[in-house]
């Protein structure tokens, strides 16, 4: 059952993000729901989960992407290992905390995309920055801290913790 | 919020930690080993995500098309207008070129040039664009299966909409010719002086390594040069904005406006055989519409 649940999630995210968020973007920057995705899935799963999640919903977007494949399993995969790591240990997470982490780790993987750029300048490097991953760092953050919301009001989720 | 206080999860967490190391370690070592691995489950994959990707991207090309239909209608009329002068225009401008066509073909025939055959093209729709913000890139519905290999050209009537840099069985990622990442061969069709078209961070294109005694102008039309990569001669890249020419320089440089604006573009032509190449389907001439 989990596992349908989790085909149909990257079934769905790549048309979500690549046909219908680019209608919906704020000055052409839209969000990276596969991040955030793994995130939850890390999140409400635990750390393996969210590592083998953020995996699979790296390989399939980078497939609709120009940007290279390790990059993609990489942030995508370290952000569920990392937010089922980082979950276990807080005993309150809330939307802004859950928000806050995630625009730092979108800030991350974009910082880590940016510096695979080949032939960026550091004035290119900081446009990039400004105009691109921080933009997208907030965004991502919103609409994390915003889904975690509607599934903690709305669904009783179970979240892992340690003792 | 319901939380489970699990007392197995050291395994679950070692695991992790184990695979995603393993993984990274792989990724360094092995790129290449890692990156053919997972091509052979590209094409099923690409299959399978193709059927709610195409379902999706219609139902979204149907909500446009109404939109454009009965919504977007504003400034029509002064729209019409522009297009009848244009159009009055372009036949002055039409006649003269028929005029210069014929000449030519006289000529061509007296130096007994050799016949080129045109190029074979694929006809394709767009249905997404790139998943990431950090790459200027259309997804195209037609994939491997169809015919489309990485670094074919792609383009519209208009001029050049990019290179295809990924396919999957069922669809395929074109990097726009306005993205910092994609190079092609220019060359300024007036002076024909040659240089390299690359796009810029602000979503235009740059003319680099025009030759420091080119007498270039604003205005000027940059086009294929046709020497290097999936683009055959003479198609349109975009129009010289700005002329960048520095002192001590060895070579100047132009700013673009990019003739095809990708972010509209619907459908395309992927090239598959550039000009002079063998042609077993149908020619370019009439997916280009040419009368």
């Amino acid at each position: 059952m989990k596992f349908l649940l989790y085909l149909i999630l990257i079934l769905l995210l790549v048309p979500l993000q690549t046909t219908l968020l680019p209608h919906l973007s704020v000055w052409n920057i839209k969000p990276d729901l596969g991040l955030v995705a793994a995130a939850l899935a890390g999140l409400f799963a635990g750390e393996l989960e969210g590592l083998l999640v953020g995996l699979a919903i790296g390989w399939v977007l980078s497939l609709y992407s120009a940007g290279e494949l390790w990059l993609s399993l990489l942030t995508n995969g370290g952000a569920g290992l990392l937010a089922g790591y980082l979950g276990r240990q807080v005993s309150q997470v809330t939307s802004i905390s859950l928000g806050v982490g995630l625009l730092l780790l979108s800030l991350a993987s974009g910082l880590i995309a940016a510096m695979n750029f080949k032939h960026l300048d550091v004035s290119q490097m900081w446009w990039m920055i400004e105009s691109i991953i921080l933009p997208e760092a907030c965004i991502d953050g919103a609409v994390g801290a915003g889904l975690y919301w509607l599934l903690s009001q709305r669904f009783h989720i179970t979240r892992m913790r340690t003792e | 919020m319901w939380m489970a206080h699990s007392r197995s999860s050291y395994s679950a967490r070692r695991l992790a930690l184990a695979c995603f190391a393993l993984l990274l370690v792989a990724l360094f070592l092995l790129p290449g080993q890692i990156q053919g691995l997972l091509q052979y489950l590209d094409e099923p994959v690409g299959h399978v995500v193709r059927v709610p990707l195409e379902t999706i991207a219609s139902i979204d090309a149907r909500i446009a098309d109404r939109w454009e239909q009965y919504v977007a209608l504003q400034g029509v009329r002064e729209e019409n207008q522009q297009l009848r002068k244009e159009i009055e225009w372009l036949r002055g401008q039409h006649s003269q070129m028929r005029e210069s066509a014929a000449a030519t073909e006289r000529l061509t025939a007296l130096l007994q040039f050799k016949e080129q055959a045109l190029p074979t093209m694929i006809a394709a729709q767009v249905i997404g664009r790139d998943a990431t913000n950090r790459y200027r890139a259309i997804i195209l519905n037609k994939g491997e299966s169809d015919g489309i290999k990485a670094d074919m050209g792609v383009i519209t009537p208009t001029g050049v909409v990019g290179r295809v840099v990924k396919t999957t069985g069922a669809s395929s990622v074109v990097l726009s010719v306005t993205d910092p990442n994609n190079a092609i061969a220019g060359l300024i069709q007036r002076t024909r002086d040659e240089g390299i078209a690359e796009g810029t961070q602000q979503g235009l294109a740059q003319l680099k390594y025009i030759p420091l005694l080119s007498t270039l102008r604003e205005g000027d039309r940059v086009v294929t040069s046709g020497l290097v990569g999936g683009f055959p001669r003479g198609l349109v890249i975009g129009t010289i904005t700005r002329i960048d020419k520095q002192e001590g320089a060895l070579f100047q440089s132009a700013e673009l406006m990019p003739e095809v604006d990708v972010g509209r573009v619907e459908e395309v032509l992927v090239i598959q055989t550039s000009y002079g190449q063998s042609t077993k389907a149908g020619t370019g001439a009439d997916l280009l519409g040419k009368p």
